[in-house]
């Protein structure tokens, strides 16, 4: 399953992506967390070492983690700010903790987190605005090293057949 | 020299270490006389008031933990809502991570040397090091026997202004650990490491196992 969060309020972008995954028959689940409750991470560490897996915070990035166990991908599209994206799209990402443990092991030569799920999901980024796409590209590779996963590569709204190609 | 210091983490202060680690640089800073302001961006109610000094003062110091890569989301809310300054603000970082090795900060210090532009600041360096998750694990002396480090650094940035000194740079110790520590580093890890955590964890009042997969 191919998961598409979507954190800017603009849905004619997912309404592209609903049209050309249906085309190539992939299975796409599509949220709009633009109206979505979604705080940003805490750091609070509770996920790693007082209620293993869950988050501390209720609101509604839980169904989206819950969804994340079962995505072979997921997908962020985000508004971007100073360069970067904007917190709204950082907080989905910061949020991803639970699906890892407290648990640390060495992979490629550096320190990770053990995966607490089997399911192993690659991270991909469609951006709207005018980001550092050199940097951004980078910041992808990194974070998929965090979940034991591949970087998608990183897309701008306007490049939306080229991000549902790297769909699967 | 006066520093106005902002505490980037999402963390309440109580159990930031970021905060902790800011204590012993701060007062390496007030060694050689300098004063600071510090700030929190976890309590929102400062917002307004850090916006203000970060519009007045010329030389800032913006500490931080490395979330995914990169910054916490909050502090990234907090900096999209300040105005660029160009005025030849000094801005430097304090950068620090649970994993130990340099290799791990340096996408986020590549984002940082940006944002000093993107705001329209002087960069003035990054000081960075990992291995500080335990920080809040601990009380007193054992505590700020981690951050101790810390005091040094806070004097020589009072000194220079800057994160550029070579004492600074060496603070990162390893970019990897060589093959041998990590073998070695990866067995502590898979045994006294989990029941270290394991032992917090209890403490914590944690009832499950640390790899427990509450969905399905």
């Amino acid at each position: 399953m191919v998961l598409i969060v979507n954190t800017t309020p603009d849905t004619s972008v997912t309404a592209e992506i609903a049209k050309y995954t249906a085309d190539a028959g992939l299975d796409a689940k599509i949220i709009e967390a633009a109206g979505l409750k979604i705080s940003h991470c805490i750091g609070c560490n509770h996920c790693w070492l007082k209620t293993p897996g869950e988050c501390t915070i209720k609101d509604d990035y839980e169904m989206i983690l819950k969804e994340i166990i079962h995505a072979d991908q997921m997908w962020v599209i985000s508004d971007t700010a100073l360069g970067f994206i904007d917190h709204k799209g950082k907080n989905i990402y910061d949020r991803i903790m639970p699906i890892l443990t407290m648990y640390l092991k060495f992979k490629g030569g550096q320190m990770r987190h053990v995966m607490r799920y089997d399911q192993r999901t690659d991270l991909g980024l469609i951006f709207r605005g005018d980001p550092d796409r050199q940097f951004l590209d980078r910041w992808i590779r990194r974070a998929a090293l965090n979940v034991d996963s591949r970087p998608l590569g990183v897309f701008s709204t306007g490049e939306i057949k080229e991000a549902v190609s790297c769909m699967c | 020299m006066h520093v106005l210091i902002i505490n980037g983490s999402p963390r309440v202060k109580k159990y930031s270490n970021t905060d902790k680690i800011l204590d012993s640089f701060t007062s390496g800073m007030k060694e050689t006389g300098a004063g600071f302001t510090q700030y929190e961006v976890s309590d929102r109610k400062q917002w307004d008031e850090i916006r203000k000094k970060f519009s007045e003062n010329k030389n800032i110091l913006i500490a931080l933990p490395l979330f995914v890569e990169c910054i916490p989301g909050l502090l990234m809310e907090f900096l999209e809502s300040l105005e660029p300054k160009n005025d030849g603000t000094k801005l430097a970082f304090i950068l620090q991570s649970g994993f130990a090795e340099g290799v791990q900060l340096r996408c986020g210090e590549e984002f940082l040397k940006m944002l000093s532009e993107r705001l329209g600041c002087e960069y003035c360096g990054t000081l960075i090091k990992g291995n500080n998750f335990s920080i809040r694990l601990f009380d007193g002396e054992q505590r700020d026997n981690m951050t101790a480090p810390y005091i040094e650094m806070g004097r020589e940035y009072a000194q220079n202004g800057d994160m550029f000194s070579d004492k600074c740079r060496r603070f990162t110790g390893p970019e990897v650990f060589p093959f041998y520590v990590r073998i070695l580093l990866g067995a502590l890890m898979a045994t006294f490491g989990r029941i270290g955590f394991n032992r917090f964890a209890k403490d914590w009042g944690c009832t499950k196992r640390l790899d427990f997969r509450p969905y399905t």
